[in-house]
């Protein structure tokens, strides 16, 4: 049971931490469909970088430069060269996911998997059994998680640049004539996204491996934004949704050595998909708008003026 | 007309923009890029078997990407091709398994029924909640499109599994040989025949018919559509089911063959490649036409590329994601005139 829990925070770690991503992104009113791409060029650019510099830092810092350029790059285009959101995000996924591999092939020359002597430091290690299974041997962006879930619910809840946000992705003609530029914000968080989305990516290759692998986020970037959605686009909300997707991953991976038997792991990780299916359908239902509405890509729709 | 031409010289010149920003990666790569040009132009046209590799590769692309065209066209944006492809393909390969006494061409048929019928439950369910509950389908169609792959991996692992399999990843049993349409180089006159009726069909309907007039005029406006007494659900649902059997076919084809057996996660790229391929092809039927010959030939191209250069293939998933990535752009003057088409069923 402990090493399930444990399981479950090192699994939902990295889904928390682009699922911020995501919710900074949703309240600019962005369907942001790329996280999974911006993600896999986190989780790459640190073990390249952090590997050739023998630094986990720079390969950290690197990993955020390289992501929030990117992001830039994502801004240009939905925002002012005008093309789709989605398709685009799709586009930014597999740029992620077949440049990274390329990347993988072309510079180092290895196909598969890159391992590396860079690691994040774990603060707490050396449990072997009793409740300090749970707490062990995880890396110090896992500490630190629960710590940026709570500042992206402060900036998004109590600031400012939050209220802009919210209004931006709402309703983008009232930000204009209260004097915001909507384009302006949007692309600050897609910046912070991006940013957060280097910080998941890093946890996955050197906080709880230590290796970068072809394709490793597998799906990761979108079951985050599906935390997003089943969170209602709130940073706590999104933050349980990654823990409860995270859980049950830890439990697709137990079943895997206990309980085959009975349920099919495929059938474990279903979960999250099934249950966004319903989650989106209820919001609906509930907020009697649809999901449209509420995310708008509002101006990204309207005519240009 | 103009509008029209403008059009297709704006999507050309992002194609080429994206070629040329990938080819650039490459150089920077210190790979030659004429080589890898002229490893491309053998790879799909002139080495031997080259030119069917192509046609075999763009058959599923074809076809799922007429779905995506029927979707979009009605300004719903069905993005989950790859999951009714699983299921299309998993369905057709029941019937098969299940089935293996039974008299050939009724077993093909029987397959391909299945497929379409799965196909289009996969994509119904999204547009049912669409229509009714208004439910984002993008989100919808994106999720049953993993949980369809996920199916694919428990079949193939689970109950379908071939027992005396030896490989890395899971693979059901073959089919008999009976029931293939084509030989495994995926390329027959049967197979041929299908995909071009297949393509023929979906053009009367969408340029010929009332119904195909009534989804174009529900992409451009639904409110006005509605007004004119359009009833926009129906239409919804026939959309969606429509896009949901041309991917579950594809999957049938791919089945009865190329493929004769399913493996895990096979044609991983296809779903999210034939929306690139409708989108290039400005959600035209013969506009796709076009651009699923171009992508089959890269597909292709990239399986023979090793013979010439030690390019990585992911760098076919890069070029695919850049296109994506730029070929909605829209520029200053074709935006103003055509801030109906291009805009609207795009975003759904």
């Amino acid at each position: 049971m402990e090493q399930v829990l444990a399981t479950t925070l090192r699994s939902a770690a990295p889904l928390v931490l682009v699922a911020m991503a995501g919710v900074f992104a949703f309240r600019a009113g962005i369907f942001h469909l790329g996280l999974e791409g911006l993600m896999i060029s986190g989780a790459f650019t640190t073990v390249a970088i952090g590997d050739a510099t023998g630094s986990v830092e720079l390969g950290i810092l690197a990993a955020i430069g390289v992501c929030m350029t990117l992001s830039a790059v994502y801004w240009w285009v939905i925002g002012p060269l005008g093309a789709n959101v989605i398709i685009a995000g799709l586009g930014l996924t597999s740029i992620g996911l077949g440049g990274t591999a390329f990347a993988l092939g072309a510079i180092f020359d290895i196909r598969g998997s890159m391992f590396t002597d860079v690691v994040l430091p774990r603060p707490v290690r050396g449990a072997t059994s009793g409740p300090g299974v749970i707490i062990s041997e995880h890396s110090i962006l896992v500490w630190i998680t629960p710590l940026i879930v709570l500042v992206a619910w402060i900036v998004l809840r109590r600031s400012r640049f939050g209220l802009r946000l919210a209004a931006v992705g709402e309703y983008p003609f009232a930000a204009r004539s209260a004097g915001v530029n909507p384009s302006i914000v949007r692309l600050q968080a897609l910046l912070i996204s991006g940013a957060l989305c280097a910080l998941g990516g890093a946890e996955l290759s050197v906080g709880a491996l230590r290796n970068f692998t072809e394709n490793m986020t597998n799906g990761r970037g979108f079951i985050a934004f599906v935390a997003v959605i089943f969170g209602a686009w709130h940073p706590i909300g999104a933050a349980l949704a990654g823990l409860f997707f995270g859980f049950a991953d830890a439990i697709g991976i137990q079943s895997q050595i206990n309980i085959t038997e009975r349920v099919p792991r495929e059938f474990v990780l279903m979960i999250p998909f099934v249950l966004t299916i319903f989650a989106v359908w209820l919001g609906g239902l509930w907020r009697r708008r649809t999901l449209e509405a509420e995310a708008g890509y509002a101006e990204l729709r309207e005519p240009d003026y | 007309m103009t509008g029209g031409l403008q059009r297709v010289a704006s999507t050309v010149l992002l194609v080429v923009v994206s070629f040329m920003l990938t080819a650039l990666i490459l150089w920077v790569s210190g790979y030659r890029v004429g080589t890898v040009l002229s490893g491309i132009i053998q790879g799909s046209i002139t080495a031997t078997g080259a030119a069917t590799s192509t046609i075999r590769w763009t058959i599923p692309l074809l076809l799922i990407g007429l779905g995506v065209v029927i979707g979009f066209r009605a300004g719903f944006f069905n993005i989950g091709g790859q999951g009714q492809f699983y299921v299309g393909a998993c369905s057709a390969l029941v019937v098969s398994l299940g089935w293996r006494e039974g008299p050939v061409p009724l077993v093909i048929m029987c397959g391909m029924i299945a497929a379409i019928l799965a196909g289009m439950a996969w994509s119904l369910l999204p547009g049912y909640l669409r229509v009714q509950f208004g439910t984002d389908e993008v989100l919808t169609t994106l999720m049953m499109s993993f949980i369809g792959a996920l199916v694919l991996q428990y079949l193939t692992a689970g109950p379908l599994r071939n027992p005396s399999g030896t490989g890395q990843t899971a693979a059901s049993e073959r089919i008999p040989e009976a029931f293939r349409i084509t030989d495994s180089s995926g390329v027959s006159v049967t197979a041929l025949l299908l995909v071009g009726g297949v393509a023929v069909l979906v053009w009367l309907l969408l340029e010929r018919t009332r119904f195909g007039l009534t989804m174009t005029l529900v992409g451009r406006n639904p409110t006005m559509a509605r007004w004119q007494g359009i009833d926009v659900r129906r239409v919804g649902l026939g959309t969606f089911a429509l896009s949901g059997a041309l991917s579950g076919l594809a999957g049938a084809v791919e089945l009865h063959g190329p493929g004769a057996r399913l493996v895990t996660g096979f044609s991983p790229e296809v779903g999210f490649t034939a929306v690139v391929v409708a989108l290039v092809g400005m959600l035209s039927v013969w506009g796709t036409v076009v651009a699923a010959v171009f992508f089959g030939g890269l597909q292709s191209a990239i399986l023979f590329l090793p013979i010439v250069t030690d390019l990585p293939p992911p760098a076919l998933v890069l070029l695919h994601g850049m296109v994506a990535f730029l070929v909605t752009i829209k520029f200053r003057a074709v935006r103003r005139r055509r801030a109906g088409l291009a805009a609207k069923p795009v975003v759904g």
